[in-house]
């Protein structure tokens, strides 16, 4: 069985050469693959009207679906063209103005998170921060925070995690060197003071504790 | 086409008034939510006003936040932020007196704090002029204000804070002041009591000062010329 024809047959296939100028020792194979290639039935294929209608149908319900339709509008790239007129001071002026945008946005202050403590210890922890202990006895509680100036007087921020069994909550904010008040939310909704801290009018006829922090890492109150 | 130029031109302008109308959205927001509905407008006067006399608006805000967690009626959020308002004011016109234009906004809430707690403004100004650095006024009226509500006498406040000033004492060593106050009261002593020891201790060389120290700012006696 021949896998291959030599090239010089496969130009007499292609019609560039003829039998007789193939090398004598060639052209026993050349007929032969002028003889294959010759009983090859190249009579054009004919398809019955129905098959042809059948594919045209099912080509005809896939390109009205609208869902192929919206995707292939949405798929498809169009061209853009994009013209506008624009004045060189209207170029700076609209530079000037996202420039002073993001200076007046990078100069807004951060809400500074407010250092306060009751019967705690407090330990540098950055710079400008010390680590403050909270602690808070409340046997019973199902859930103690600390609120304060430090995070918005948020009562769910900041939640105190109870040692074991003893009633004693805690938790340890790294807070920055001041003055600051505070006071324990028990359970959601009853506001305590630190019995361990010092205490102010909170101007709605309660009181808040205050911790005093300072940088030197030792007690505080 | 000048729809372009004008859209540039409008954010010029707006970029202009940026400070003033983001403080005034940044106040609404921080309210809403935090503060009963119908507090927020009186509260966002109450800080419009302030801001327009170069008040600090800050703790306003905070008081709002701080009545609204706790759940207190809107009138009593108003009537406490009011009142700080006021304080504020005053405060700041113990600054202007005492030489300061231009107080930060911490040292006018130190200012209104201590006013709060029973300090008169003469007592805020000479609180103002004895803390040159590196002593921070603003923490100076703070502490002032701690002990006059922990019930030492205001003059005696005062005193204790400027013997520890002229003492030399360090900062860490004002801020621990009432929490000194607070453990003497537990011990049975009256604030009054437990300021006038600290007081007296104020008088000794501080911690790591050799017996010869004295503070800056003040001459060392020369031992052959009493």
């Amino acid at each position: 069985m021949i896998t291959g024809y030599h090239p010089l047959v496969k130009r007499l296939l292609d019609g560039e050469l003829s039998l007789a100028q193939l090398p004598p020792e060639l052209r026993a194979e050349g007929e032969e693959a002028l003889r294959l290639v010759g009983a090859a039935d190249r009579a054009p294929v004919a398809l019955s009207p129905a098959f042809e209608e059948r594919v045209m149908a099912v080509v005809r319900r896939h390109a009205a679906s609208p869902g192929r339709r919206a995707w292939r509008w949405l798929n498809a790239p169009r061209e853009v063209e994009l013209r506008l007129r624009v004045r060189p001071w209207a170029v700076w002026a609209g530079a000037l103005a996202v420039a002073a945008g993001l200076v007046l946005l990078l100069a807004r202050p951060a809400p500074s998170p407010e250092p306060r403590g009751g019967t705690q210890q407090a330990h540098v922890g950055t710079r400008d921060s010390v680590l403050v202990r909270f602690v808070l006895f409340a046997p019973g509680a199902r859930r103690v925070a600390v609120a304060g100036t430090f995070n918005q007087w948020d009562r769910s921020a900041t939640l105190l995690v109870p040692a074991g069994t003893s009633g004693v909550w805690t938790t340890t904010l790294a807070l920055p060197v001041g003055q600051h008040q505070y006071a324990f939310v028990v359970d959601g909704a009853r506001w305590v003071v630190d019995p361990a801290a010092p205490a102010v009018a909170d101007g709605f006829g309660r009181r808040n504790s205050v911790v005093a922090v300072t940088a030197q890492g030792g007690r505080v109150l | 086409m000048r729809t372009p130029q004008l859209a540039l031109g409008l954010v010029l302008v707006l970029s202009t008034v940026l400070p003033h109308g983001l403080g005034a959205q940044d106040v609404a927001a921080r309210l809403d939510g935090r503060v009963p509905p119908e507090a927020q407008r009186a509260v966002r006067g109450i800080a419009a006003d302030a801001a327009a006399r170069g008040l600090p608006v800050e703790p306003l805000v905070q008081k709002a936040i701080e009545g609204g967690a706790k759940g207190v009626p809107a009138d009593r959020v108003i009537a406490a932020v009011r009142a700080l308002a006021g304080r504020l004011g005053e405060a700041m016109a113990a600054m202007h007196e005492a030489g300061v234009a231009a107080p930060s906004g911490d040292v006018v809430e130190g200012g209104a704090d201590a006013l709060n707690a029973g300090l008169s403004g003469g007592q805020v100004r000479e609180l103002m002029r004895m803390s040159h650095p590196p002593y921070d006024p603003a923490l100076t009226l703070r502490v002032a204000a701690t002990l006059a509500a922990l019930g030492v006498p205001a003059k005696q406040t005062v005193q204790l804070l400027a013997g520890m000033i002229s003492a030399g004492r360090s900062l860490g060593d004002l801020l621990s002041l009432p929490g000194q106050v607070q453990t003497g009261v537990s011990h049975g002593a009256t604030p009054a009591q437990a300021a006038a020891g600290l007081a007296r201790a104020a008088g000794g060389t501080p911690p790591g000062r050799s017996p010869g120290w004295v503070p800056p700012g003040q001459r060392k006696g020369h031992p052959h010329k009493p």
